[in-house]
């Protein structure tokens, strides 16, 4: 063999060789990472090893993936191949993690084979790509008794939910005792009435069914979950009790709410001073606020009191967005954005990490000390935020409610967690049910019965309550989304219900696993622009607004003094007047203009500063040093001849070695 | 122990592309391109989404250098070929090794510079916001490697034909395959002539792959690993054309 055949030889081998390390090396070192983030997304939260951990029979995972047919797909699919990667390795550390209970199989279905078959049979979602290939991207988990728990459809948008839909999969999958959660509510949050099968034919009929609130529906996933109906005498039964928007309950059931509290039971309460969820709302108009004064009783005695028509606001969470169609977007205080900022300085495992929720009209909590019970802080506004009171027509009124905010100096808290040992509110025991006392002998028997049944003065063990101001933040209208694969998570809302209930009921690992997720990072210096332009808008339109309110009374004035002597004089005063306030008005609405548009403005340039400072600042500085070196160098050359640098560094290498060479 | 003669040879190619305005266009489009990419008026333009992450940043930036960095290859050894230079660097106290490895740290030290040209954009970003840096040193642990495997393809062409424009699009064209091999129409044209293991094979290829991984905050062994053997054995083809050229 020549040298030169030889030599591409080894050409053609190191070609082959470098496939082969390549493809290899990369397949065995994918599972040994460091994760650079700072909410650490890419390693298995603690939760996730504690379920797993636990486990104690085996579970099968089937990971379908038409990779295939991906393959030859349009450049769009390379975003699910490398999902489909980040799903593979993550499932992989599962099953390191699991004891040798999970099993992991990935399963390519080609179309017309049984894979297919398989895949469509237990339920996996199916896309067409061509008129030839489909498209498959799901989970089966079966557990040794054959139940089967599906992922229909894993969507890379929601990659930062991966961890818990698979961690939930195996927990659902394990089938563990069901806890049961009552829910009692002055609201149609639960539907009984209908299956969801019932429901879909009645739909597909074209008649209205009411839903149940899809919070319910995910608390489903791991936990029963019953209505408790307005009328019970008694609550038992239940692990955990959701109340949500206490009013109009009558005496004997917030009697039985009381005792259920006093007798070691855990309380989920959402109340809320302006509740736009209560449909009675949208058809009789008004404000929908709860607890009435019979709950508030009840809240009086666990130290916790809702101020009435008394709101949380924040200008630093408040969400942007449009209130009326025909005006520009603008800073909503109603509907607050709560992120981080709401939720640090507490480690408690219901809100601890939680930052994108969405409260629409939250009320301010104001806790009382009471013997026994410890209150701690779950959700509140900045340093900022403030209290602010408004009623009625007000609420309507974003302006107006921005003129009653006043910033503050200490967070408004609009949800506590209280823990201890709790009095009853009703120290003489079941109060009348207000029905005529039914004679004979079954009354008499069933009085006996009450008189033996034990009416509780205070708890016997700790008990937990958790209070958050807001119902409408757990309603679907603002804890989901429409998505076309049907309705999706919005946002944080239905976490913190789902970790307050399952922090309640003592099931604490899927918590940490639901809590990671991403960090907003919004542009501060923005924002805060932002904020104060409109504070100088605000104070303009108010300053408008109060000019014609004193020209408008002016006006008035000058109307009942007329008579028909002088009339003409005052109608000719109150044209002037007229002039005057127009002339006014239109100098503090160019004002407003300016206001506005410098606000604008500074954001702008802001942006400009930034987009040179990054695109022609460098290259300017470099074209200078090169335009400098350059003549530098031609002077040198003209001074002292070629440089010293310029000398080929052969040269300089020949020397130094000599003869050697 | 480095050679004093490499030590030599690397601030020789180093200070070279300061010498030539070869090196300065580089550094002007280099840095006037991504600046102007990440800033574009789109859906995607750093500005406009608002987040004080790098995304919009290093979204741009193999693209850039896969149009770049073969420029920066292509004279490499082409050059030396060309001008006959490279019978006299033979006769250098040095192996082919040294030589290969001592002009590829050059070059990669003078895009190391265009890229750390971008610091502007750490200064942006802190002040509008509060990043991540965690994840940014990854990304930019990412740029350099993307551009350390480009330049050794760039190395390995350049030493294959003596015109620059020859090894400068071979180079191209061998980059855009390795950048974009985990692309579906790229595998689907794969899998028309080659059996699914082989289009497996070449998705694990890819250099956009392994760079969104690094640029989303996880560094994996199997990314350190893909890029130095890509370096490696991109280099080492430099050294067995470099020994075939020496013997003809």
């Amino acid at each position: 063999m020549t040298k030169k055949q030889e030599n591409y030889l080894r050409a053609i081998l190191s070609l082959f060789s470098m496939v082969f390390l390549l493809y290899s090396g990369t397949t065995l070192l994918k599972r040994v990472k460091i994760d650079f983030t700072e909410e650490r997304l890419y390693a298995l939260s603690d939760g996730t090893k504690s379920i797993l951990a636990k486990l104690d029979s085996p579970i099968k995972l089937k990971l379908y993936y038409s990779k295939t047919a991906a393959q030859k797909g349009t450049e769009g699919l390379r975003v699910f191949n490398n999902h489909f990667t980040y799903i593979r390795e993550l499932l992989r550390d599962y099953v390191a993690n699991s004891r040798n209970n999970i099993e992991l199989e990935v399963i390519d279905p080609r179309p017309d084979t049984p894979e297919e078959e398989d895949a469509l049979a237990y339920g996996l979602r199916k896309f067409h790509l061509t008129e030839t290939e489909t498209y498959f991207f799901g989970i089966v988990a079966e557990n040794e008794s054959g139940t089967e728990k599906i992922i229909e459809f894993f969507d890379p948008a929601q990659k930062g939910n991966t961890e818990y839909e698979l961690t939930k999969l195996i927990y659902s999958a394990l089938n563990p005792k069901k806890k049961i959660i009552g829910v009692l509510s002055s609201l149609d949050v639960i539907n009984e009435e209908v299956s969801p099968y019932v429901a879909q034919i009645m739909r597909m009929q074209g008649k209205s069914v009411q839903d149940s609130w899809l919070v319910t529906n995910l608390a489903r996933e791991f936990h029963e979950v019953k209505k408790i109906a307005l009328d019970s005498e008694q609550i038992s039964g239940t692990d955990v009790l959701v109340v949500i928007h206490p009013k109009g309950f009558s005496e004997r059931l917030n009697y039985a709410i009381d005792q259920y509290l006093l007798g070691g039971g855990k309380l989920l309460v959402f109340v809320d001073p302006a509740a736009i969820s209560d449909p009675s709302v949208a058809t009789a108009g008004g404000v929908s606020s709860s607890p009435d004064p019979g709950f508030a009783k009840l809240m009086e005695k666990w130290g916790i009191e809702l101020k009435p028509k008394t709101f949380a606001g924040d200008k630093h969470l408040s969400a942007s967005g449009r209130f009326d169609p025909n005006q520009p977007p603008g800073r909503l205080l109603a509907i607050m954005r709560c992120n981080q900022a709401c939720t640090q300085g507490n480690d408690s495992p219901i809100t601890g990490g939680l930052n994108n929720l969405t409260m629409v009209f939250p009320g301010a909590l104001v806790k009382k000390d009471v013997e026994g019970i410890k209150h701690s802080a779950l959700l509140a506004t900045t340093d900022r935020g403030n209290s602010y009171t408004a009623s009625g027509f007000q609420l309507n009124r974003p302006q107006i409610l921005w003129r009653k905010f006043s910033e503050g100096t200490e967070p408004v808290v609009m949800a506590y967690k209280s823990v201890g040992k709790f009095k009853t509110a009703y120290p003489d025991g079941i109060p009348p049910d207000g029905k005529k006392e039914k004679k004979g002998k079954k009354a008499k028997a069933a009085k006996a019965q009450k008189k033996k049944a034990e009416h509780l003065m205070e708890s016997k063990k700790e008990s937990a309550v958790v209070i958050v101001a807001d119902v409408d933040i757990i309603n679907d209208q603002f804890a989901f989304k429409r998505s076309f694969l049907g309705p999706a998570i919005a946002n944080q809302n239905s976490t913190l219900f789902l970790n307050a209930v399952e922090a309640l009921i003592g099931s604490v690992d899927l918590l940490s696993v639901r809590t990671k997720g991403m960090v907003s990072r919004p542009f501060n210096a923005i924002t805060a622009i932002e904020l104060e332009a409109e504070k100088g808008t605000k104070d303009k339109v108010r300053e408008i607004n109060a000019s014609i309110a004193k020209v408008q009374a002016e006006l008035s004035q000058l109307g009942r003094k007329a008579n028909e002597g002088n009339i003409a004089i005052l109608q000719n005063v109150g044209l002037k007047k007229k002039k005057q306030l127009a002339k006014q008005i239109a100098g503090l609405k160019r004002e407003l203009r300016e206001v506005k548009r410098s606000g604008r403005e500074r954001i702008e340039g802001i942006g400009k500063f930034f987009q040179l400072l990054n695109t022609v600042f460098i290259p300017i500085i470099v074209i200078i040093l090169g335009i400098w070196y350059s003549n530098r160098r031609k002077w040198r050359m003209s001074q002292f001849g070629a440089p010293q640098e310029e000398k080929p560094v052969e040269n300089k290498v020949l020397k130094s070695v000599g003869g050697e060479v | 122990m480095i050679n004093r003669v490499c030590k030599e040879l690397f601030w020789k190619e180093f200070s070279s592309y300061f010498k030539t305005p070869l090196g300065y266009v580089f550094l002007v489009i280099f840095l006037f391109g991504t600046g102007y990419l990440t800033f574009e008026p789109g859906r995607g333009s750093f500005f406009i989404m608002r987040e004080a992450s790098l995304t919009s940043f290093f979204a741009y930036i193999p693209w850039m250098l896969l149009l770049l960095v073969p420029a920066v290859g292509m004279r490499l050894w082409a050059e030396e070929r060309k001008s006959g230079t490279i019978e006299l660097m033979f006769t250098l106290p040095i192996t082919i090794r040294q030589a290969v490895l001592t002009k590829f740290f050059a070059s990669w030290a003078f895009i190391s510079v265009a890229i750390l040209g971008t610091f502007p954009i750490l200064f942006t970003v802190a002040y509008l916001g509060d990043p991540d840096w965690g994840v940014i040193f990854l990304g930019y642990l990412g740029s350099f490697l993307v551009a350390g495997s480009f330049l050794a393809v760039g190395c390995f062409f350049s030493a294959l034909s003596k015109n620059q424009v020859i090894s400068f699009i071979l180079s191209i064209v061998a980059c855009s395959v390795i950048l974009m091999a985990a692309s579906p129409p790229v595998l689907d044209f794969i899998s028309t002539f080659s059996p699914k293991f082989v289009v497996d094979v070449f998705e694990s290829l890819s250099v956009l792959n392994h760079f969104e991984l690094m640029q989303r905050g996880v560094l994996q062994m199997s990314n350190i690993w893909f890029f130095a053997v890509t370096i490696g054995c991109w280099l080492y083809g430099n050294m067995i054309l470099l020994k075939e050229n020496r013997a003809s």
